[in-house]
């Protein structure tokens, strides 16, 4: 009886040792390392700054996140599916002068953004056809758009910014749902973008796909997976978000600025390494990514309710990135 | 002179987590004499290379060098006491010139920078060594053809004070007169009395340069020859061994009367296969036994299309309806399934779960409208684990931390749950012991006996004469000779290797 006991406890102690390290070894792991970030650093700007914690403030990180919070969407499954997209901000740059342009030449403004969102698609199936038709290395062609159509957009407009005041056109970028202060556009067109990828990835036999064609696409070519269709179909997608992005920015700023969005590539792909996806592919979340885009406006916003120069801010997201990624390799190694 | 023993391994046993591939082998060598040691896929012999170069450890035995005992725990250990290994592989600079390629693990230095002159000396001089007078070590390495860069491989194992050179494979993709050119050399090396161990597969290779034969058999001692007073026979018995009674599973009566299958006529792949014509019987194994080099390699992806083979045939048919090669989409639609010998490169997905790579194959079975149907998937797949007997923690488990045997299983039944007609299995024993062989084996005769056609392609020639109804031994990338059983393992490898040297 004593016997038994004793050994019951022992293995109970040996669960109990265990535990952390399964748990660590659980898929969901690393979000939720994310999740506890994301707490802890509510937290402390709760703690600096009375005015952090308020929901216009939250509302606001929102808003301003989300055209990165939608490329990021979209650059997720598409790094995991072992394509990337560098291409992506640049796309989001042409698109809002693509609107511009076609509006200024009498076209209707909900057609000129169904034109740069085809645009973006377009482009996406360009990189794709790159990557996958001729083979070649998805970071070297998306650079080469990248630059192509960051040049573009400077030749179309000579580099200026082009007004886009129309009211209803605007309420996407400032518009809320709910009264004035409901949820802001943005945000719901983000989010939903999350809800509908999320779906995609985790419900249908294309999500598979993504996940097996990142995993080993020698191994899912064997096994009949349409490798190539799958890529191409998410560098379409990833060029569309661009498009929407766009769109998004210019209708908040009431303007096309064809260098507005560029700078944000780094923090798109930051977002989605950040979130827990693997740039080897085969290996990531789409919550991940959305907690890492709420990560890093939060970052961005918290430093500068505290007054921090925006240098600093940029310091930050790095070591943040730096730190996040390694601890995830130790979390991931020590699993064996 | 007397002959002085150079190399002297006594007693050497290695096991892989508790799986004895070694036990008390004695392996030796003289100074000059070149040894050829021979054995089927899984007999140990590279692993007693690697002991000797200092790649594994050993579990028991003792290394003796020129008389003395030496522990050799890294490669380090191995070159500093001029054990030499030239790879099965290639592993060239190309964009190096032939003296960097040459001295590049001991690039002479003159203060911070390399010297050059000196680096050029030395490497000419092993040049010359070689036989190779007229190539300057100036000479871009990738300029130079395939049999030429061999050689300058051979001249980098002989930089300082080499005594032992292994070769294993060195001709597997020699042309006839290039083989012969290798040949002189490896005499040039034994009159300046450095010994070589040479592994081949290619008997007809072995009798002509080797002085004796070493044979190892399920990591034992086979044989030990010379090759004056031996015969192709004799050898072969060593190597084959005569365990094939209980190692396979008994024949079906009436396997040989099945009906065709699958029908191919003209099958070629560009450098692999020449136009060759097979049939694939429904309810029987068809073994295809050929070695490195053979198109082996290439007869059933060629059938499943992909990949970069760029395979074509001139008329394919699948019970009865005609296929054409392209996708291997179209191939799994068709019915065939393929188990690939490379498993961790191209059939597992290692971070997947085992539930993800079991269906990976048939998706549209396990979906509903737009989505996958989640219940009927987990049903299936907890099926095949309890009828293959897998094991694992579950379903969820990551496939890439199952042992070997448990992913081939979940590889198979990936197959075996859809709708499938023909099964591909390349090299289906490669690293596996012989218990699990046994298993293994029994398997694939159960699935023939339900009725799927079965395509064995296997560079074992014991493994194909002791499984298939029908084996065809391939050479050269031709059909050298078909045999219905019983066929004899060393009438297979005759047929394989023998064509082979004379195509």
């Amino acid at each position: 009886m004593s016997e038994i006991q004793s050994t019951r406890q022992a293995t109970a102690v040996q669960e109990l040792g265990r535990r952390p390290k399964d748990l660590l070894g659980r898929p969901w792991a690393g979000v939720a390392m994310l999740l506890v970030f994301y707490l802890i650093l509510i937290g402390v700007f709760t703690a600096l700054t009375p005015f952090f914690l308020t929901v216009k403030n939250l509302l606001s990180i929102g808003s301003n996140m989300a055209f990165i919070g939608l490329m990021a969407a979209a650059g997720t499954p598409l790094i995991i599916a072992g394509g990337l997209d560098l291409s992506v901000a640049a796309v989001a740059g042409i698109s809002g002068v693509i609107v511009a342009m076609c509006y200024a030449a009498g076209i209707d403004i909900w057609l000129a953004c169904l034109i740069a969102i085809a645009a973006g698609g377009l482009i996406g199936a360009g990189n794709g056809a790159l990557t996958n038709g001729l083979r070649l290395n998805p970071f070297i062609v998306t650079l080469g758009t990248m630059s192509i159509i960051t040049g573009l957009s400077l030749v179309l407009t000579g580099g200026l910014t082009q007004p886009l005041m129309i009211e209803g056109f605007n309420w996407i970028g400032s518009g809320r749902i709910g009264g004035s202060r409901g949820i802001p556009v943005p945000l719901v067109i983000m989010l939903v973008a999350f809800l509908l990828i999320w779906w995609v990835m985790a419900f249908t036999p294309f999500g598979r796909y993504i996940y097996a064609a990142g995993g080993n696409p020698e191994a899912s070519r064997m096994l009949g997976i349409p490798v190539d269709r799958t890529q191409v179909v998410l560098y379409v997608v990833s060029g569309i978000s661009g498009a929407l992005a766009g769109v998004i920015v210019a209708a908040m700023l009431g303007a096309a600025a064809p260098d507005s969005v560029g700078r944000h590539l780094l923090t798109v792909i930051a977002a989605i390494i950040l979130g827990g996806t693997s740039l080897f592919g085969g290996r990531g979340s789409v919550w991940g990514t959305l907690l890492a885009v709420l990560i890093l406006g939060t970052l961005n916003n918290g430093l500068t309710l505290l007054n921090v120069s925006s240098f600093w801010q940029d310091v930050t997201k790095g070591v943040v990135l730096l730190l996040a990624v390694s601890l995830d390799q130790l979390r991931v190694r020590s699993q064996g | 002179m007397a002959e002085t023993r150079i190399l002297d391994m006594t007693g050497i046993g290695k096991s892989f987590g508790g799986v004895p591939v070694l036990s008390n082998v004695h392996f030796h060598v003289d100074a000059g004499e070149v040894v050829a040691l021979l054995g089927a896929n899984g007999a140990g012999k590279s692993t007693l290379m690697k002991i000797l170069s200092g790649n594994y450890s050993r579990n028991a035995g003792a290394i003796a060098i020129n008389g003395q005992i030496y522990e050799l725990r890294t490669p380090a250990d191995a070159l500093a006491l001029g054990i030499r290994m030239l790879p099965q592989e290639l592993s060239i600079f190309p964009d190096l010139t032939v003296a960097e390629n040459i001295m590049i693990g001991a690039l002479p230095k003159s203060g911070m920078h390399v010297d050059f002159r000196t680096l050029e000396e030395r490497a000419a001089a092993l040049l010359k060594r070689m036989g190779l007078d007229w190539l300057s070590p100036r000479t871009r390495m990738g300029d130079l053809s395939h049999h030429v860069q061999r050689i300058v491989e051979i001249a980098r194992a002989m930089n300082g004070e080499a005594r032992i050179l292994i070769m294993d494979e060195p001709t597997a993709s020699l042309a006839a007169d290039e083989v012969e050119t290798l040949f002189s050399i490896i005499r040039r090396l034994q009159a300046e009395g450095i010994s070589v161990i040479y592994i081949s597969h290619y008997l007809k290779e072995v009798f002509a340069i080797a002085g004796r034969i070493v044979v190892l058999r399920d990591g034992r001692n086979a044989g030990d020859f010379r090759t004056g007073s031996t015969s192709v026979d004799e050898v072969l018995q060593a190597i084959v061994g005569n365990r094939v009674g209980d190692l396979y599973p008994p024949f079906s009566a009436n396997a040989g009367g099945k009906q065709d299958d699958v029908t191919v006529e003209g099958l070629s792949v560009a450098g692999w296969l020449r136009d060759i014509d097979f049939t694939i019987r429904r309810g029987a194994i068809t073994g295809v036994h050929g070695l490195i080099g053979s198109g082996v390699e290439t007869i059933g992806r060629a059938l499943f299309g992909g990949s970069e083979l760029r395979a074509t045939a001139r008329r394919v048919t699948i019970g009865g309806a005609p296929y054409r090669i392209t996708t291997p989409g179209r191939a799994v639609a068709a019915g065939l399934g393929l188990v690939a010998a490379e498993r961790k490169r191209e059939g597992i997905i290692s971070m997947l779960s085992l539930r993800e790579n079991m269906s990976a194959a048939n998706m549209p079975l396990f979906t509903r409208g737009l989505i996958v149907d989640r219940g009927k998937e987990e049903r299936t797949v907890g099926d095949w684990i309890r009828r293959l007997t897998i094991r694992a923690r579950g379903p969820e488990q990551q496939i890439g931390t199952l042992s070997g045997g448990n992913q081939q299983k979940v590889c198979l039944a990936r197959w075996l749950l859809g709708n499938l007609k023909v099964l591909i299995l390349e090299e289906p024993t490669r690293g596996v012991d012989v218990g699990a062989r046994q298993e293994i084996y029994r398997q694939i005769r159960q699935l023939a006996d339900e009725g799927l056609g079965i395509l064995l392609i296997s560079s074992d020639a014991e493994e194909v004469a002791g499984l298939s109804d029908r084996s065809i031994a391939l050479a050269g990338g031709r059909i050298a000779s078909t045999f219905e059983q019983p066929v004899l393992a060393s009438a297979l490898m005759n047929a394989a290797s023998h064509s082979a040297v004379a195509a």
